[in-house]
């Protein structure tokens, strides 16, 4: 677990630590807290930690993400087909819920990178700030006020709504 | 018996050499004295005088948290030391990629192998369920569809006239006489 993040997507950043010049024959109290914690916390957990491992190594068993062939759309379903209407309904809740997880993604992403740059997040971030807004504004004009009770004919009531109010601006600015 | 008699007789023998008839006491014995044990400052090596604390019963509280704690950890210790080995012991699953041509299993696709236990031996598979939902919606479906063709077939029917429905049953035309009505005189 610990070692298995993209190190593109959350870069370490530059490590500072500076060349040790010791001054004073009087000991470092910080490298005597590190020694202690390191054989008397972290030594015991990550032996042990790795004793499970080889335990789990011997009989692994693996887990699979589900993949859900496509369906007909809400679009493509004849009218009183209540059978294609169920299908579409199950795909389109799969998709919100896959969207809603990359909105959490997304938003991890901008969160790391403001832990990781400090003070000077707002020049350093631009791109992860960018790519969270246009993620939450499509988001939020697909998904935004669907409610509770929120099905895939209310989104699309909803994209036919803002495709009219699209097409009477253009008529307006025409 | 004969012990007893010894120190019965030690102890009158004791009194008699006290002056004050006081029993055996700490004074000296030598100058016939005893000490006076009302102004003297004594310093105990422990927690002073003990006290007789007089405060309502703890009973009743103290057994209600001695069997609370008895019940939970009744069941509360081997859940835990089971899952413990289940958590070390087998382990959870890995993620991996499904492999070419291989279709998984229902129970595959959780993670922690108490899950899948679950979903192996007790739950139905989700696509059963999906499947059930669909054969619902069929049967309804295709009740909708009789109701609403029976319903235009019905106005049809009556409208027109021409179907087997709005008929009501009358008698056979061969047995109507029709002698009264035959000839204009009667």
């Amino acid at each position: 677990m610990p070692d298995d993040w993209d190190k593109d997507v959350y870069p370490q950043p530059p490590r500072r630590t500076p060349a040790v010049e010791k001054e004073t024959a009087f000991p470092n109290p910080a490298l005597i807290v590190t020694k202690l914690f390191h054989y008397s916390v972290d030594l015991p957990v990550s032996t042990f930690r790795g004793w499970v491992d080889r335990l789990h190594e011997r009989n692994k068993f693996y887990y699979y993400h589900q993949q859900f062939r496509r369906v007909p759309d809400m679009t493509e379903c004849q009218l009183g087909d209540y059978l294609c209407y169920y299908e579409a309904e199950m795909q389109w809740r799969r998709d919100h819920k896959v969207d809603q997880e990359i909105v959490k993604v997304v938003q991890e992403r901008l969160r790391a990178c403001q832990q990781r740059e400090g003070n000077s997040y707002q020049q350093n971030c631009a791109k992860e700030m960018q790519q969270f807004t246009e993620v939450s504004q499509a988001y939020q004009s697909r998904y935004g006020d669907l409610g509770a009770y929120g099905s895939a004919r209310k989104c699309l009531m909803k994209q036919k709504h803002r495709m009219i109010e699209e097409r009477q601006k253009q008529t307006a600015e025409a | 018996m004969v012990g007893m008699s010894v120190l019965r007789s030690a102890a009158a023998f004791a009194a008699r050499l006290n002056p004050l008839k006081h029993g055996v006491s700490k004074g000296n014995i030598l100058s016939g004295t005893v000490p006076r044990t009302e102004n003297v400052t004594v310093r105990f090596g422990s927690h002073g005088k003990q006290m007789f604390v007089i405060k309502p019963t703890e009973y009743y509280d103290k057994r209600f948290l001695r069997l609370l704690r008895y019940y939970i950890l009744l069941t509360g210790i081997p859940v835990a030391v089971f899952l413990t080995y289940v958590n070390i012991f087998i382990g959870e699953a890995e993620l991996s990629e499904i492999p070419e041509g291989y279709v998984p299993e229902h129970w595959e696709y959780h993670k922690h192998p108490i899950t899948r236990w679950i979903a192996r031996n007790l739950y139905d598979p989700p696509e059963k369920n999906y499947e059930k939902m669909m054969a619902l919606i069929q049967m309804e479906t295709e009740k909708a569809e009789m109701r609403l063709t029976e319903q235009d077939v019905r106005k049809m029917m009556r409208t027109k006239g021409d179907g087997p429905w709005f008929h009501l049953e009358t008698m056979d035309k061969s047995l109507i006489d029709y002698s009264p009505k035959s000839t204009p005189d009667n």
